[in-house]
Order: structure tokens, then C-alpha cells, then sequence
């Protein structure tokens, strides 16, 4: 008997690519030894399918069927005109920038020069020179073997590294922008690393766009690790917009030291085939967890979002608030689960997932869990899912508003009560133009 | 001019006929009041003139100015002049009154042919208008209607009308729920807007409102058809005698 495991095209694929990619891919002897180990962990894994309970609603080997080659380098022209067309609403926030081309930092288009308190360089150059125990630092993968990541390690190209000093307040949000340039479809895998130290306060922004014109059917894998250090501030956001092409791998592994406020959102429009993981640790007490998101869909698009909140010490709070809109047959899935160690006494933990359902064909998997083996908790969660309540809508339409542009109050007042948990009133904004675009609705003077 | 004609209503989803034939005519510059017991169907009524869905017109017809408005939706009917006071105005969460306000007057003034209000210009006109019915900015930031008392829900009606300006003014028991001052205040508000080229169809189900509003005529509504018409002093007589002989005469 065989005892090969059964591999699929794109698995065979993948496994190909990789032997292809591996000389241009950069790292040291010891970073190298690290991506062959992870590829060698992707190929006892496969990639991940309905059987497994994780991805239940989310099929990824049925999904990814035709491999990219990986994007080893770059050389698309792109001038920061392109850029600020790229970023669209986003180009009004006033911010530090590092940007990536096609998962290749871009120096020229960068501009960290006066962000005190900020120290940033790229994961590229960290993995030229990494001593084995650099690499067990970037290059980490979190034991229990997820395939994504475990690609991530495998092909990671680049990527941002953040340090925010100790005690320091950045003064404007540092936007970490990943544009997608050119005619050539491939797969862009990138890893970031962020560190805030103790008490330190900033505000970071991870945008995935895309250049009107370039090839929209890439795939794209990221692999973003955060720790708040003990008493520190982070205002995360991750933006993700895009038309419906592209297959989008986002991962998420944020450590909370004690005393931290971390606020984490996920704003994302048009992604093809999207899944979104998010897992927080609590790693030390008297910490505060806020994460929330908004997703749009329509077409045949499907947007993933999978949580899992670790409450490993106690007196922490967590809340997290998601709004998925989707229209025609697109799909949301929600699944946060919410674990509660036996020592998290005085955990405080509380759930939202709400749908908003625009067409007859749209469908939306929700699936909150709670792991509960502490005994003085308060843990809640919820779901809802709805369509547009038609005396609303006849209201609105008898004070004159179109039925488009009824409808369209409608959802951004839906989506109006995450986008609030923004703290930063431009980046708001700017999700809510985001927000009015994927609406047809121009922004509001 | 409003003209309705032998309007025979059913509802949607069930086999009920809620209005019977109603036929009624306000001319421009007039005010018209009907009045009738609770279920007579004078909600029905005012949402058939604005267009909500639910409601099947099996016979007759509703002319504003000479042109057929049954097939129009109900933003049609609003560029149009037609505006319905509700009942029961609804919440919207997370709509600020401001932008709903502003939404609404710049889309009726588009369909209308005129220029859309620059923001400074809007908030101007809102904040006038707003304060002659004691509603101030901060009541207009939050989202429309959300956690207001009924008599703040109803002024905010009455300032939406303000606003968009219409020709034909359906008030829908405009007076329930509303204290002494509420109704004087909401009453200012709508003579105010009385002019010789608006129409108003003012219902309600007790007489009170109808001395601060003085009617031209009121019409007496009772199984799903005007019963009676007559001068404001039938309103009177109503308030004595109440609704028993035309509820019989239904029976
Ligand atoms: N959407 C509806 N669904 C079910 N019944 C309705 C609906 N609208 C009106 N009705 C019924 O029609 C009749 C008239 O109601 P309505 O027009 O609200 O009367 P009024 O405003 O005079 O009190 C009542 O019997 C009411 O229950
Ligand atoms: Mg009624």
C-alpha cells in the first residue's frame, strides 16, 4: 500500500513553486532551513478543506485550484501619483508610510522620516543576516500547524518590522501599504512584525490595494504578529479592498501583555475568496481586547472571518463587533471562539456577528463558541442576521430619497455602528468613503 | 387639487377590503380634516396617498393636480408635493437626523429641477426652521428620531415637512400623544404652512387638534367610505355624540 497521502494538483503545485522560488527567496542558510522545514509541514498538512472543523464553511482546496508562481521580485514602475490613486480614500490620511510593491519594499515611495518614536525596516533584510535565533523571532510559526501560515513561512517575501519605543506616543498613524502593480498574476506573501513597548500608543494601518489596471486575480498571504507590551496602546486596522478576483489569506497573532489596550478592525470590500483569521492572546492581566470589522460582498464573493480570543490570565475584557453586508450570492462566515482558561477569573467577554442580507441568494455561517472552564465569568454572544426592514425603507422613499440611495443610508447605518469603534476620524472616514464607493455612492461634501 | 375616486382598497396578503368606495376632493388652499373611529381605515388611507407597499388598489382612482399618482413610487409622489405625517414616525439608528434631512430635501429638490443646497445653506435652513419648532442642533445630530418622545418625533415630522416644502400635506394623527404645548407648537408649525397652493388632509380621531388647525370641511370616515361631510362644527357635534351612528350604519 501506498502510504503517500493523496495530494491535489495545486497542492503538487505549490510544493513545485516552491523549488522553483527557494534561490530567490531571501534569508540565510538558517532562514532557508526554515522555509524548507515549512514547506515540508505544508506538505503533511495540505491545504485546508470542509472536513477539517476550521474551515468548515470556508473550502480552501476547492478554492485554490490554480497555483501562482510567487512574487520573488519586483520591478512594476509605480510613481506616487499611482500610489495616492491606489490608496484612494485613504491618500486624505495624514500619515507615516511604508509601502510594499508586490510584497517588495519600495524605499522611494516610503516615507518614515520624522515618525519619532517609530523605528521601522523591513522583514527582507532582517532574514538576509538572521542567525538561528533571528529566525526562531521572524519566522515563527505558532505550534498545531496551520497550513496558511506555515505557507506564509515557506514563501514570505517581505514585510514590514514596527518597533514602537518604550513610553513613546506616536504622533500621526504609521499606513503600511501593500499595492499590487502590473500585469502579472502571481502570489504575494508577506509577514510583518509589530511590537509595541511598554506604554507605548500608536495607531498602524495595513492597507491592501490595488492600482486601477493592474491583474486582479493575485493571491495573497499575510501573516501580521503583534504584542502589545505591558500598559501599551494599539489602534490596529487593516484595510482590504479589491474586485472581486482576488484570493486574499490574512492572519492575525496578537499577544497582549499585561495593562495593554489593543483595538483591532478589519474593514474589507470586494475580496474574491477572503479568509481572515485573528487570534489574540492574553497574556498578562488587566488587559483590553476591541475587535471589530465590516465586510461587503456581492457577486459570488466570499469573506471568512474566523476569531479566537485566548483568555489564558484573568481579569481581561474582550468585546468584538462584526457587520457583514452581502448582496447578490455573496457568503460571510463568522466563527469566533472564545476561550476561557481556567485561572481567567473575572474574564469579561462579549460577542456580536450581524449580517445584513441585500439579496435572496446571499448566504451568511455564523458560529460563535465558548470554551468556558473558569467559574466567576460573564461571557456572552450573539448573532443576527437580517434584511432591510421595508418600513424604513418606504419612510426614507416617502421623503423623497431614491430606492437606491434609501437602501444605501440603510447599510451604511448598519456598518455606521462598527465603523464608530475607529477611533482616528479621518481613517473613518476614509473606511466609510470606502464604504459609499462599494455603495456607488460618491462621497458626501 | 387632490381627487380621490371611488378608491376600493384591499390589503395584500388578505382577502379584507379596508376602504369601500372612498371618494373625496380637497382644493388647493384648503384643509380638510377626517375623522373616524380607530380601524375605520384612515391610516389605510394616508398610506395609500404615499405609496407604501402592502395595499392592493382593486377600483377607482387618487388625481393630484389632474395626474393619476397610483402607479408613482413613493419618492415620485414626494418631488411631486404629496408628504405623509406618520402615526408612528420611525427610528433609524445610525442615520444622524442632519444627513437624513439633507439626503432628503437635496434629492426632492433634484427631482424638482432646482440646484441642491450647499452644506453651509442647508444647515442655515435647518437650524431656522428647527428652531420655530424647538428643535436645536444637537436634537438634529443625533440619529433620526432615535429615543425621542412623541412629541419630539412629531415636531420632527412637522419639521420635515417644513423643509421639503410640500404641496399636499397628509397629517396622520399628528395630535396623539401629544401634551397642551406640543400641540400648540406643532399646530404653529403647520399654519404656518397653510397657503393658498397647498392642500391638507389633516386626520384625526378626536376634535381637539381642529381648534388650533381650523378645517375647511371635515369628512366623517366609517367602514371604509365618507359618511358624512360637513363644516368645522361637525367636528363638535362628533366630540358629543361620538362615532355610534356611523359605526352602525357599517353594521
Ligand atoms: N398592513 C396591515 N396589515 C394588516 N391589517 C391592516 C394593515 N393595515 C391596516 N389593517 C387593518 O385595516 C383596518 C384599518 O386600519 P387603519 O387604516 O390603521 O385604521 P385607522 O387608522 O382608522 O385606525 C384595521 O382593521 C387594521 O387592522
Ligand atoms: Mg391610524
Amino acid at each position: 500500500m501506498n502510504v503517500a497521502v493523496m495530494k491535489t494538483k495545486a497542492e503538487q503545485a505549490i510544493s513545485e513553486s516552491f523549488e522553483v522560488a527557494a534561490a530567490k527567496l531571501p534569508g540565510s542558510a538558517a532562514v532557508q532551513a526554515r522555509r524548507a522545514q515549512a514547506i515540508g509541514a505544508f506538505s503533511g498538512l495540505g491545504l485546508p478543506h470542509r472536513r477539517i472543523e476550521e474551515w468548515k464553511y470556508t473550502d480552501l482546496r476547492a478554492n485554490l485550484k490554480e497555483v501562482l508562481p510567487a512574487a520573488v521580485e519586483d520591478k512594476t514602475p509605480l510613481t506616487i501619483a499611482e500610489l495616492l490613486v491606489a490608496l484612494g480614500p485613504l491618500a486624505h490620511v495624514d500619515a507615516h508610510r511604508i509601502v510594499f510593491v508586490n510584497g517588495h519594499y519600495r524605499a522611494g515611495l516610503s516615507d518614515t522620516s520624522d515618525a519619532a518614536g517609530l523605528m521601522t525596516s523591513t522583514i527582507a533584510k532582517a532574514l538576509q543576516s538572521a542567525s538561528e535565533e533571528a529566525v526562531a523571532r521572524l519566522a515563527s510559526t505558532p505550534e498545531g500547524g496551520d497550513a496558511v501560515e506555515a505557507l506564509n513561512t515557506a514563501f514570505m517575501t517581505d514585510g514590514a518590522i514596527v518597533e514602537v519605543a518604550k513610553g513613546a506616543s506616536v504622533n500621526r498613524p504609521l499606513l503600511m501599504i501593500f499595492v499590487r502593480a502590473g500585469s502579472d498574476a502571481n502570489a504575494v506573501t508577506v509577514r510583518n512584525l509589530i511590537n509595541a513597548g511598554e506604554g507605548a500608543s500608536a495607531t498602524i494601518i495595513e492597507a491592501d490595494v490595488v492600482l486601477p489596471g493592474a491583474v486582479r486575480d493575485t493571491h495573497l498571504n499575510t501573516l501580521t504578529e503583534v504584542s502589545v507590551g505591558k500598559g501599551a496602546t494599539l489602534n490596529h486596522v487593516k484595510v482590504a479592498v479589491d474586485e472581486g478576483k482576488s484570493l486574499h489569506l490574512s492572519n492575525w497573532e496578537v499577544r497582549l501583555a499585561a495593562d495593554a489596550n489593543y483595538s483591532g478592525f478589519q474593514f474589507s470590500s470586494g475580496l474574491g475568496f477572503a479568509r481572515n483569521g485573528i487570534n489574540v492572546l492574553f497574556d498578562g492581566e488587566g488587559s483590553k481586547l476591541d475587535l471589530s470589522g465590516a465586510y461587503l460582498a456581492r457577486h459570488s464573493e466570499h469573506v471568512d472571518t474566523t476569531l479566537v480570543v485566548d483568555h489564558a490570565v484573568p481579569h481581561c475584557e474582550s468585546r468584538e463587533l462584526f457587520k457583514g453586508v452581502l448582496d447578490g450570492h455573496g457568503r460571510g462566515v463568522f466563527q469566533g471562539k472564545i476561550i476561557v482558561r481556567p485561572d481567567a477569573q473575572k474574564t469579561d467577554g462579549k460577542q456580536m456577528s450581524q449580517a445584513l442580507m441585500l439579496s435572496e441568494d446571499a448566504e451568511f455561517d455564523s458560529k460563535p463558541e465558548l470554551e468556558i472552564y473558569a467559574d466567576d465569568v460573564v461571557c456572552g454572544h450573539g448573532t443576527t442576521s437580517a434584511e432591510l426592514d421595508p418600513d424604513l425603507l418606504f419612510y426614507c422613499r416617502s421623503r423623497g430619497i431614491p430606492e437606491k440611495e434609501a437602501r444605501a443610508l440603510m447599510i451604511e447605518s448598519f456598518i455606521g455602528e462598527a465603523l464608530d469603534k475607529v477611533e482616528h476620524e479621518g481613517l473613518r472616514e476614509a473606511l466609510a468613503s470606502y464604504a459609499m464607493q462599494w455603495l456607488g455612492r460618491s462621497r458626501r461634501g | 387639487m387632490l381627487e380621490i375616486k371611488n378608491l376600493h382598497v384591499k390589503l395584500e396578503d388578505e382577502d379584507r377590503e379596508i376602504l369601500k368606495g372612498l371618494s373625496l376632493t380637497v382644493p388647493k388652499g384648503e384643509v380638510h380634516a377626517i375623522m373616524g373611529p380607530n380601524g375605520s381605515g384612515k391610516s389605510t388611507l394616508a398610506y395609500v396617498l404615499a405609496g407604501r407597499d402592502g395595499y392592493e388598489v382593486t377600483d377607482g382612482d387618487i388625481l393630484w393636480n389632474g395626474e393619476s399618482i397610483l402607479e408613482m413610487e413613493p419618492d415620485e409622489r414626494a418631488a411631486k408635493g404629496v408628504f405623509l405625517a406618520f402615526q408612528y414616525p420611525m427610528e433609524i439608528p445610525g442615520v444622524a437626523g442632519l444627513t437624513f434631512l439633507r439626503t432628503a430635501l437635496n434629492a426632492v429638490r433634484k427631482k424638482r429641477g432646482e440646484t441642491e443646497l450647499t452644506t453651509p445653506a442647508f444647515l442655515k435652513l435647518a437650524k431656522e426652521k428647527g428652531a420655530k419648532l424647538n428643535i436645536d442642533v444637537e436634537m438634529l445630530k443625533r440619529p433620526v428620531n432615535v429615543g425621542f418622545s412623541g412629541g419630539e418625533k412629531k415636531r420632527s415630522e412637522i419639521l420635515q415637512m417644513g423643509l421639503l416644502e410640500p404641496t399636499l400635506c397628509v397629517l396622520d394623527e399628528t395630535d396623539s400623544g401629544l401634551d397642551i404645548d406640543a400641540l400648540r407648537v406643532v399646530s404653529e408649525g403647520v399654519n404656518a404652512l397653510r397657503s393658498p397652493d397647498r392642500a391638507f388632509l389633516v386626520i384625526t380621531h378626536y376634535q381637539r387638534l381642529l381648534n388650533y388647525i381650523v378645517p375647511d370641511k371635515v369628512h366623517v370616515l366609517a367602514d371604509g367610505r365618507i359618511q358624512k361631510t360637513g363644516g368645522k362644527e361637525l367636528a363638535l357635534e362628533l366630540e358629543k355624540s361620538g362615532y355610534a351612528e356611523y359605526s352602525n350604519k357599517a353594521a
